[in-house]
């Protein structure tokens, strides 16, 4: 991973190959041991609690094992996998799921950035406009779900009403639409906090700087401040597409997957804990892992050269 | 600079349109959980016949009363350890070098990308041995643990932003450590750790996976959880006045919390150093 | 804002304490007399809570039933008692299960068999479909508690003499729309288990069955394509909801209390609620069968209710058993019907003239239970519910051929859990 600037304070250690243990300083050592003592309780804490489920998970995935089948458990190896990635389930619900997971993480970033230059510069009401934009992350997901459920389902809710009472949720691309306008509603403001919080950290001499020099707005913006906010632009992009990819809840209570909407975590919840196909529902879940791992990778890979060394 | 009357318009008219944008659907809510239950299914945005009723009906027992305190209670905690671990990591990694960081940092990024569903059931069965289920541990311990990960990158990447240097300036000028760290560092760190606190305590607040599966009683169930067990009229009705009514009740822990936090981040701001 | 170190030790001596706090708090139980957990529906009426406290009160002292709730959705109430099944969890006792699970939950070896006396006792009086429900294997694994089961609802004022079949009925609402009156039949369409039951009952009165007896292959055939035909029909008929593939139960009810459809096929709780609504349309609400597939046979339709089983890790299985036969007693049933709404498995009780104020329709309940189907007992009921709801929901999509087809090549994979479910 590329989260390794240079230390601002102690002076770093010689390293070299063969005659690695006589050239490290006592200062090295001393940093060295304060470095793994302050993250030693997280990561016990981590590692308690997921070594064993997802050690369990991985195991699961190679057997056969159907709850209600109890007697027919064997192990199976990658039989799971090739049964999950020969299935035309698992393929559209990924095609899903990355629709979903592009189209709304794009419009949140945009959005998310609107927002935090509203919400950083906004000249008065700041306090209103802040508690306002972020409330809706803060209502419990699955209650803004059925409020939207609610509201799309026709003869009852007001959506619905304005718009022809053709039950959109159960048409595949209106539906999609809905879920992503949900995400969307519901998620902005975490990338809406995270950028405005990385605006607050751009110096407003540069700006004035710049302004001086004779820069328009748009261009102090895409030349001063988007520079200066890579990083925390990195880690909202980064969670918010992972935790895209992994859309449930908002699916579950809209269409619970039904008419081909789901995405892979209502596969693997279905197969999991319906079908009670434990076998099957921890080898979508690895695979799922797998996508996500790939896709941190991609975003690593290519803000990693942008990421350290910003800000000096 | 004298703000003109243009932009005043301009900016107030952006603010108005970010909070309908923002508070339309949750209006609808509001509206829902004030409709009378015989008119809850009319199209209309505003309820016909207002009534309390629905209100008095998820405070007529104290499951829901019960399962609010459980959830600010585990959430506060919750929140609290997560920071304070997250904090330290994410000190170590921003400032120190030390070999195993990208270690830790592919862990967490590696324990924040696991598909919670598989991790449910093996979760179950060892709070179960432990006799932790349907405690508040129960929950505690694993919203720290999937919420380390994002406190850890939130944190580190705002602490890679701070100065360090103007520390041993103010040391330079004659100020103690301590003194050093709480005036000069410690407002430059605060509006990172409240941005992460915000983010932390709402991805408990809103946990519904974990809170259903492991807890079973009202010792332990948090909200989002005990909508799951609010019941209609019949069977086959949805319960959806007494769902808006709980909505209601819960989002305003939320804009409390928020609203004190938001102004934290500001003054943070603005009481730092932050020059050159 | 005080130094880390501090908050560290001030945050972790807290946790540790209040962590040993709540563990040493939680789990110990007074001694004395058994507790017998109950694991139900959330029930409303109180009709369940009186029960148990019934119970209790006659048990002489010897056990205490504690009534426990389950998630409000079906599926919620399994998984929550699949997980703790599965991790033999010895404080589940007496569980109240949906007709179809009796099959998977017996098989995965999670419930205990009735056998002698209290086999015996719980078949005596008890109606034939619910206690199918309750069997699997030739084996009885519950005994019914409640059941319920669909009428046609109608309006006397635009029908004069119901429909005694589909056929009959769809033509009615055709006329119906032709003269511009409320014409529009009331069923459930969405992509979920009621189309399933609908489905179910449909091939039931054609005389047909989903799956062969010993529940290891597909029946289908004929009586399906019949089936898919009426579904088919309704669902291109002027007679059809525009909803239709949106709805489940409670939707049906108010379409029928908003006055725009003439017929309803639907459980006993839109009585009660069309009273309370609507009084001037509940003048001229009726009920009648279900109407039938064959010209001149009864209809067959598709049951659902509540069994009550004993869970096998249960500690206190001989003290399980016999609190069960009480929660499902001939008085406890009787208090359910009334404050509950729920038709009783006792065939006695249908004879009960005090139950004439709230049940008028009992006898009406009695002659469908009496023909009723089940749905299709296998321990891969989920997966089989799945491929069926998929395949005819939205109901504008079946063919019949082409769909019968469908159905009966995926149940071969769902009946032996392979491969994925969507």
């Amino acid at each position: 991973m590329t989260i390794d600037t240079e230390p601002a304070v102690t002076s770093p250690a010689p390293v070299k190959r063969g005659r690695r243990r006589k050239q490290i300083s006592e200062g090295a050592k001393a940093e060295r041991r304060l470095g793994w003592l302050l993250c030693a309780p997280a990561v016990i804490v981590m590692i308690a609690v997921t070594a064993y489920p997802i050690g369990y998970a991985i195991y699961l995935s190679l057997e056969r094992y159907d709850l209600r089948f109890p007697s027919q458990a064997k192990f199976i190896g990658l039989s799971n996998y090739g049964a999950v990635l020969s299935s035309p389930y698992w393929w559209h619900a990924l095609w899903v799921t990355l629709i979903i997971t592009a189209i709304s993480v794009s419009i949140e970033l945009v959005l998310g950035m609107l927002l935090a230059l509203l919400m950083h510069r906004t000249l008065f009401g700041r306090g209103t406009v802040r508690t306002a934009i972020l409330v809706p992350y803060g209502i419990v997901t699955v209650v803004a779900a059925f409020s939207w459920q609610y509201a799309w389902t026709p003869s009852t809710g007001y959506l619905s009403a304005m718009f022809g009472n053709g039950a959109p949720l159960t048409h595949t691309v209106q539906a999609i639409a809905i879920v992503i306008l949900a995400e969307v509603w519901k998620t902005t403001p975490f990338m809406a906090l995270l950028l405005m919080a990385g605006l607050a950290l751009v110096p407003e001499d540069l700006q004035k700087a710049a302004k001086v020099d004779g820069a328009t707005a748009w261009q102090r913006f895409v030349r001063v401040t988007l520079p200066l906010m890579k990083p925390a632009i990195l880690v909202a992009l980064l969670f918010r597409t992972l935790d895209a990819f992994r859309i449930f809840d908002n699916i579950f209570v809209l269409t619970a997957g039904n008419n081909n909407t789901g995405s892979v975590s209502i596969l693997g919840y279905d197969n999991l804990f319906t079908a009670l196909n434990l076998g099957i529902g921890s080898a979508i879940s690895i695979l799922i892992f797998i996508c996500v791992a790939i896709i941190a990778f991609l975003f690593i890979k290519g803000f990693g050269a942008a990421a350290p060394g910003a800000g000096k | 600079m004298a703000t003109t009357a243009r932009q005043k318009v301009g900016w107030g008219t952006a603010n108005t349109v970010a909070i309908f944008l923002a508070l339309v659907p949750l209006l609808w809510i509001v509206s829902l959980s004030f409709k009378d239950p015989a008119t809850i299914t009319d199209a209309t945005f505003w309820p016909k016949k207002w009534t309390w009723e629905n209100y008095r009906g998820i405070f007529k027992t104290s499951e829901f009363t019960r399962a609010l305190i459980n959830s600010i209670g585990i959430a506060l905690i919750s929140t609290l350890i997560a920071v304070v671990l997250a904090s330290m990591a994410a000190y170590a990694v921003a400032r120190l070098s030390f070999p195993g960081k990208g270690l830790l940092i592919g862990m967490s990024l590696l324990i924040a990308m696991f598909p919670a569903i598989s991790l449910v059931t093996p979760l179950f069965n060892i709070e179960r041995t432990l006799h932790l289920f349907d405690t508040w541990p129960a929950l505690i311990i694993p919203y720290v643990a999937f919420g380390l990960p994002l406190g850890i990158y939130t944190l580190s990447a705002f602490f890679r932003e701070i100065p360090w240097e103007l520390e041993k300036a103010a040391k330079m000028d004659g100020a103690t450590p301590f003194q050093a760290f709480t005036r000069v560092i410690a407002p430059l760190a605060a509006p990172g750790m409240f941005t992460t606190a915000i983010l932390v305590f709402i991805f408990c607040w809103n946990d519904f996976l974990f809170a259903i599966s492991l807890t079973s009683t009202t010792n332990s169930r948090t909200v989002p959880a005990a909508i799951a067990f609010f019941t209609g009229s019949s069977q086959f009705t949805a319960p959806t006045g007494s769902i808006a009514a709980a909505a209601v009740v819960i989002t305003i822990p939320i804009i409390v919390f928020v609203l004190f936090f938001q102004r934290r981040i500001v003054a943070g701001l603005t009481s730092g150093a932050v020059k050159g | 804002m005080k130094t880390f170190a501090r908050r560290v030790a001030a945050a972790s001596a807290t946790t540790i304490l209040l962590m040993a706090v709540l563990t040493a708090c939680g789990g110990g139980s007074s001694g004395g007399r058994v507790t017998l957990n109950f694991y139900n529906f959330p029930d409303n009426s109180g009709a369940i809570q009186q029960a148990a406290d019934t119970c209790t009160a006659q048990s002489g002292g010897r056990y205490k039933i504690k009534y426990n709730k389950l998630p409000s959705g079906a599926d919620g109430q399994r998984q929550q008692m699949v997980r703790r099944l599965a991790a033999r969890d010895k404080s589940m006792d007496i569980l109240g299960l949906d007709v179809t699970w009796e099959a998977e939950f017996a098989e995965a070896g999670w419930i205990r068999e009735w056998t002698g006396d209290n086999k015996t006792k719980a078949e005596d009086g008890t109606l034939k479909a619910p206690l199918q429900t309750a069997t699997w294997k030739g084996k009885l694994y519950a005994v019914p508690y409640n059941s319920n089961t669909q009428l046609l609802w109608y309006r006397s004022d635009l029908v004069p003499t119901p429909p005694k079949t589909w056929d009959e009925m769809i033509n009615m609402a055709i006329q119906l729309a032709k003269e511009g009156k409320p014409h529009l039949i009331e069923i459930q369409g969405a992509q979920y288990e009621g189309v399933v039951v609908w489905f179910n009952s449909l091939i039931a009165s054609a005389g047909g069955s989903v799956l062969a007896p010993d529940a290891t292959k597909a029946s289908m055939g004929q009586p399906a394509i019949d089936a898919l035909t009426i579904m088919q029909k309704l669902a291109h008929s002027p007679a059809a909801d525009p909803s239709l593939s949106v709805q489940m139960e409670d939707a049906n009810r108010l379409a029928m209390e908003s006055g725009t459809a003439a017929f309803e096929l639907n459980y006993p709780f839109v009585y009660p609620s069309m009273k309370a609504d609507k009084p001037d349309l509940f003048k001229n609400f009726k009920w009648a069968q279900y109407p039938s597939v064959k010209e001149g046979e009864p209809s067959h339709v598709t049951i659902g209710g509540i069994d009550l089983a004993i869970s096998k890790y249960s500690k206190h299985p001989d003290l399980a058993f016999e609190a069960a036969l009480c929660l499902r007693n001939r008085d406890n049933q009787k208090v359910a019907a009334t404050k509950g709404g729920l038709p009783p498995t006792l065939a006695n009780l249908y004879d009960d003239e005090s139950l004439q104020a709230d049940y008028p329709f009992r006898k009406d309940i009695l002659t469908a239970l009496e023909n009723a189907s089940v749905r299709p007992q296998t321990p891969a009921y989920q997966n089989v519910s799945i491929v069926i709801s998929h395949a005819v929901s939205p109901p504008t999509s079946i063919k019949p051929d082409k769909t019968e087809h469908k159905i009966t090549s995926q149940l071969k994979d769902a009946l032996v859990s392979k491969g994925l479910i969507p």
